[in-house]
């Protein structure tokens, strides 16, 4: 195949774009258009971003492309807001009306909006498939948002009950089921992923994170009987509204245990946040390993490195920057206070400070962009080939509907969804 | 016809004219996708007067008016023909810029409706309105909707907060010496006669070191004991019951609630998905609560003089009593005043004093004896620190 084309990439291989030259113009615009709109050109932002990178991403030779418009995210985003915000006044109603219900308000809000966000996702992804073509041909996917809203919650309860054990079947059975419902054309893609690829990367991250949390607050639950005396905390006598140990239950073993589950925590939990780009990682490439279109397969040899370089480059930069700006800050307001200046120095400091903080902002913004999402995003497709590609050659066009952007402005609207999700 | 074809000399490769001059043919290779099936089909493709690209089977001759270019990496290019699904890609550099010069539509967005500038203005609008809306509207939809709340949902509620309040508080002991009680009553029962309150106010004093009064919903008035304490005669501690009492015919607890609601929804709703919108949208808020509740005070603060007037007292005894109470009585104006629930002390006695008129010679609210009495009404109950200094009357 292309044997008339000179295509930069190998037939068979995924790359992006080395330089990314473009993006930082698109992301200074969308970040300070976004502040003038009051947010909303973050749909029109959101859109030149993904157009930006799947037209980089080239896959067997060919360019992706992406067709979504700015304001289709828009009008979903409205739908959205007409379809929650009755839900949220009705819930502020309840609340004020009924202030017994005000303390289970906070979890139905909960449960009724992960509902809607697992809704939103699936939906989400339809709309992001229908409005890329590669090759000419159109990226779909069907199956029932309600089926997968289901399936989520079925598995994130068995997750909840087996304390976390259940988690990478359930992260398989959701994958299956959104790559099975993923279409090229007219010919499907499948999914061969199972929970027992991905048990060794969660059961490290599960050991070593979560493991003597649990183990710690189990300890304390044997040691105290499974009880939990009524009176642990009491008011505090110096400050009203605050509660604070009770002292007279120091030197027992429920303070001593409750010691050590804090230590664990303090220990362990910043651990766990090292530990998620590992899983990530290894979990995205048994996912691409594991999807195949036809008789063409996905072959990924993403490492756990590439996932963390990007976090450890962005971290430094933002460590950098800040000790740069905390030393000019210190330093003026330093020499304002010794050389007693007045009140106008005191507000060009003000105004230095709104200034360096909008220009944070918008730096940070841009960083991500730069460091992250293109870094994580070259990881992956750079470690993906694409094996006995001569196969997507067979793939013909379908005559679907396109799905409408209106459940990806949902997604919007519940914050859930990326704009760029790394993988499929 | 020659505006049309005009059009090319833009780009910047002038001199030549499509379909006057020849202009210099191009050939180069590519790939063509015919939009059914995702099978490559090698071409040659032919620049001239117009796009030719032939292939096994393939014969395709485009106009160069109807030709459009993909975004994608230089140097590779994709280009097709608006509203058709086949794709040719190439990544020839001379093709790529000889098209850009001689298709004017190239990069013609052939759904695009309005530029950003459009958007940007109408988003700007869109926010100030909500914003003017935030500002101006709720309060006013919060008074209308406040005394449309049913009695039964607003006694529930008064009674939620009133008990979330006194364990903020600290759990401060109820006062209730029965004689003093019984002149509180009167008093209460004197001031309110007439004056059209939504309920009839339920007045408790506890026992607390901190010099303040709560009105909350339901006309539920809390008076913490260091007021009295604090109160060098009956008309200034009637003065801040008056001043309560102000809030409760306004109906404010409510009325803030709904406010704050509403507030931080529009807030978040302009600025939802902007990095660092929690901060600008607390400090917004509370901007615009304290905004509404310095109006509230000062209304309130009328309402309490014109009560105490009526009730045979002396309104300016409630500056009086402000100044006392309220350790920083001589703030001056600082930046940070936009966030102050209560306007400024020494401004409010000056509104009070000029409210209030002449002083009515030798009356008061309640003789010396009852003042006596009521003095003693938390004689029973042991002291409680002080520790919220947030709150003032």
């Amino acid at each position: 195949m292309n044997a008339v084309g000179a295509v930069p990439a190998r037939p068979g291989t995924v790359v992006f774009d080395r330089q990314a030259k473009g993006l930082t113009g698109i992301a200074v615009k969308g970040f300070l258009l976004s502040l003038a709109t009051f947010g909303i050109y973050r749909f029109w932002y959101i859109t030149n971003l993904r157009r930006y990178f799947w037209s980089r991403t080239i896959v067997a030779g060919s360019p992706g492309e992406y067709t979504g418009r700015g304001k289709e995210l828009f009008l979903g985003f409205l739908v959205a807001l007409a379809i929650l915000v009755p839900i949220y006044i009705v819930l502020f109603a309840l609340g004020f009306a009924y202030p017994p219900l005000a303390p289970v308000a906070g979890p139905i809000t909960f449960v009724f909006l992960f509902l809607l966000g697992q809704y939103a996702i699936f939906r989400g992804r339809r709309y992001r498939a229908s409005r890329t073509f590669w090759r000419g041909i159109r990226l779909g996917q069907d199956g029932s948002a309600l089926a997968y809203v289901g399936l989520a919650t079925g598995w994130w309860l068995l997750t909840l009950v087996t304390l976390g054990i259940a988690f990478p079947w359930m992260r398989a059975s959701l994958e299956r089921y959104r790559i099975n419902h993923t279409l090229v054309g007219e010919s499907r893609m499948t999914s061969t992923a199972r929970g027992g690829m991905i048990l060794k990367p969660w059961l490290l991250f599960y050991l070593v994170a979560l493991g003597p949390l649990f183990a710690s607050i189990l300890a304390l639950l044997v040691a105290n009987d499974f009880s939990i005396p009524a009176d642990l905390m009491i008011a505090d006598p110096g400050k009203p509204g605050k509660f604070v140990f009770n002292p007279d239950y120091a030197g027992t073993p429920l303070a001593i245990y409750g010691g050590v589950v804090a230590i664990v925590a303090a220990i362990f939990i910043p651990l766990a946040l090292f530990l998620i780009p590992y899983y990530r990682a290894r979990e995205t490439r048994a996912f691409m390993n594991a999807a195949a279109l036809g008789t063409a397969c996905l072959h990924s040899t993403l490492k756990a490195r590439q996932f963390y370089w990007p976090y450890i480059v962005y971290m430094l930069s933002i460590l950098g920057y800040l000790a740069a700006i905390g030393i000019v800050l210190g330093g003026s307001a330093y020499l304002i206070q010794t050389s007693g200046l007045g009140t106008g120095a005191q507000a060009l400091l003000v105004v230095g400070m709104v200034v360096a903080y909008l220009g944070s902002l918008l730096l940070f913004a841009v960083l991500y962009v730069r460091v992250i999402t293109v870094r994580l995003w070259r990881a992956v497709t750079d470690t993906t080939t694409i094996e006995n590609v001569q196969a997507l050659d067979a793939v013909l066009a379908s005559s679907r509907r396109t799905a409408s952007g209106l459940n990806e402005g949902l997604a919007d609207a519940l914050d859930v969804g990326g704009a760029l999700e790394i993988g499929f | 016809m020659f505006e049309a074809v005009a059009r090319p000399f833009r780009s910047g490769r002038g001199g030549t004219l499509p379909m006057t001059v020849p202009a210099e043919a191009i050939v180069a290779t590519g790939t063509l996708f015919d939009g059914r099936s995702a099978r490559p089909n090698p071409v040659t493709i032919h620049l001239g007067e117009r796009l030719e690209i032939t292939g096994a089977g393939i014969r395709e001759d485009w106009s160069l008016f109807d030709i459009r270019a993909g975004e994608t990496e230089p140097p590779t290019m994709r280009i097709g023909v608006a509203g058709s699904p086949i794709r040719v890609e190439f990544t020839h550099q001379a093709l790529a810029a000889a098209l850009a010069a001689r298709c004017p539509d190239l990069r013609v967005d052939d759904e695009k409706r309005g530029g950003v500038l459009r958007l940007v203005l109408w988003s700007i609008a869109a926010g100030v309105s909500v914003l003017l809306a935030a500002i101006y509207g709720v309060p006013v939809a919060a008074g209308i909707l406040a005394p449309l709340v049913p009695q039964p949902v607003e006694m529930r509620f008064g009674l939620a907060v009133d008990g979330q309040i006194v364990s903020l508080l600290g759990d401060p002991p109820l006062c209730a010496e029965p004689a003093a009680k019984s002149v509180l009553d009167r008093l209460v029962a004197r001031m309110t006669e007439g004056a059209g309150l939504p309920g009839d106010p339920v007045v408790s004093i506890r026992r607390h070191a901190v010099a303040n009064a709560l009105t909350l919903p339901d006309a539920r008035v809390i008076v913490l004991s260091d007021i009295l304490a604090k109160s060098k005669t009956p008309d200034e501690f009637a003065g801040i019951l008056a001043h309560e009492f102000g809030h409760v015919a306004a109906r404010d607890p409510t009325r803030a609630v709904i406010t704050a609601g509403g507030v931080s929804f529009l807030l978040s709703l302009i600025l939802g998905d902007l990095t660092g919108s929690t901060v600008i949208v607390g400090v917004g808020q509370a901007a615009i609560s304290a905004g509404y509740s310095r109006d509230a005070e000062r209304a309130a603060d009328a309402y309490g003089v014109a009560m105490l007037a009526r009730a045979g007292g002396d309104g300016a005894a409630l500056a009086a009593v402000l100044e006392r109470i309220d350790s920083d009585a001589d703030t001056e104006a600082s930046p940070t005043g936009f966030l102050r629930s209560h306007p400024y002390t020494r401004d409010r006695a000056v509104k009070i004093r000029d409210l209030a008129g002449e002083k009515p010679q030798g009356r008061q609210v309640l003789s010396e004896d009852d003042w006596q009495t009521l003095q003693g009404i938390c004689a029973a109950e042991p002291a409680k620190p002080a520790t919220d200094r947030n709150q003032r009357p």
